[in-house]
């Protein structure tokens, strides 16, 4: 094994803990905390497994395959966050609006 | 005629303390009721207002214009308001449109009514670079929204209580002005166009929007487009 390769297994078996105490909400999440720490784990051990999947997949290498489905998966979790942004904009905006409304005054010739 | 008190002009402004009074007191004189909505202002412009007969507003954080005009709008309708006005602060437009425009509601029995810089009878100094800009904010819009009307962002509109219980504006900034056209074809609002006098003072030039500003506005479109 090389040092790169106990890099990054302890790193995934670290996360995938880290999520599992933080987020044991649902089944669901623990099975794909599950998935996610035994195929990350299996995939820096034996990487020539990464390349077959590639092949199959048309992409010449296993560490390109996952290049592309990374900017995928990012790009799809900017749009999460904006859209979670864009939800918290809209509560806040709705509570300053409450609260400014609730202290509007009339202004007239005395002030 | 409804009474004149029951017709609210709602003006955001944010930081418009070298123009706001004079603006204000001339829609005063007309005998509208007023709500000025500061945005969080950080200059002197509840001082200006002193003497001025006006409902003021203040947000406790800036949020932009679209946020100040729901608020205005909001309160407007808490105070019973039969018909509202929405008006900029920087002394571009022109009391006397008002009538016109209120008189065309009534008659036509529209919902909502937008001014426009661009239709006949319309006046003002605007400059070619803005008008084109301006065309082309038209045809967005009529992208966006599939509406498709002679001016673009043009802040004089004047709605009655359906409309203005019927539009909720969640864009806060700039991005309202298509937002609002979105939900009159959403809540199928029945709207017109009128020609509106603009007077681009040196003071609201300096204020205006920049071609900056106009990416930024169209990169909210697209936001709302996806998630709305």
């Amino acid at each position: 094994m090389t040092l790169i390769q106990v890099v990054l297994a302890a790193g995934v078996i670290l996360i995938g803990v880290y999520m599992y105490i933080r987020l044991r909400s649902t089944l669901f999440d623990v099975f794909l905390i599950g998935l996610f720490i035994i195929s990350g784990t299996l995939l820096v051990l034996f990487p020539e497994y990464s390349n077959k999947i590639a092949h199959w997949a048309g992409v010449g290498r296993g560490a390109d395959l996952l290049f592309y489905l990374s900017i995928l998966f990012l790009f799809f979790l900017i749009l999460k966050l904006y859209s979670r942004l864009r939800r918290i904009e809209q509560t806040f905006t709705e509570i300053v609006r409450n609260k400014s409304i609730e202290e509007a005054e009339e202004l007239d010739k005395k002030n | 005629m409804s009474d004149k008190k029951s017709i609210f002009v709602v003006i955001p402004c944010y930081n418009e303390a070298g123009i706001i009074r004079e603006t204000i007191a001339a829609v005063i004189e007309k005998g509208y009721s007023t709500i000025v909505v500061d945005d969080h202002s950080t200059d002197n412009t509840k001082e200006q207002l002193k003497g001025l007969s006006v409902i003021y507003v203040r947000h406790r954080l800036n949020m932009g214009q679209g946020a100040a005009l729901q608020t205005g709008i909001s309160l407007a309708l808490k105070k019973k308001a039969e018909y509202m006005v929405t008006f900029d602060a920087d002394g571009q437009h022109d009391v006397d449109d008002i009538d016109g425009m209120l008189q065309k509601l009534k008659e036509g029995q529209f919902d909502i009514v937008l001014g426009s810089r661009f239709l006949p009878g319309a006046g003002g100094n605007i400059r070619t670079v803005r008008k084109l800009l301006l065309k082309a904010a038209c045809y967005l819009n009529y992208l966006f929204t599939g509406i498709l009307l002679s001016d673009a962002h043009n802040g004089l509109r004047v709605m009655n209580r359906n409309a203005a219980e019927r539009i909720h504006l969640k864009e806060n900034r700039m991005a309202h002005a298509t937002e609002i056209l979105k939900e009159i074809k959403e809540q199928g609002l029945k709207f017109d166009e009128f020609p509106v006098h603009i007077h681009y003072s040196d003071y609201s030039k300096k204020k205006g929007q920049s071609l900056l500003n106009s990416v930024r506005i169209f990169f909210d479109l697209i936001l709302n487009k996806i998630f709305d």
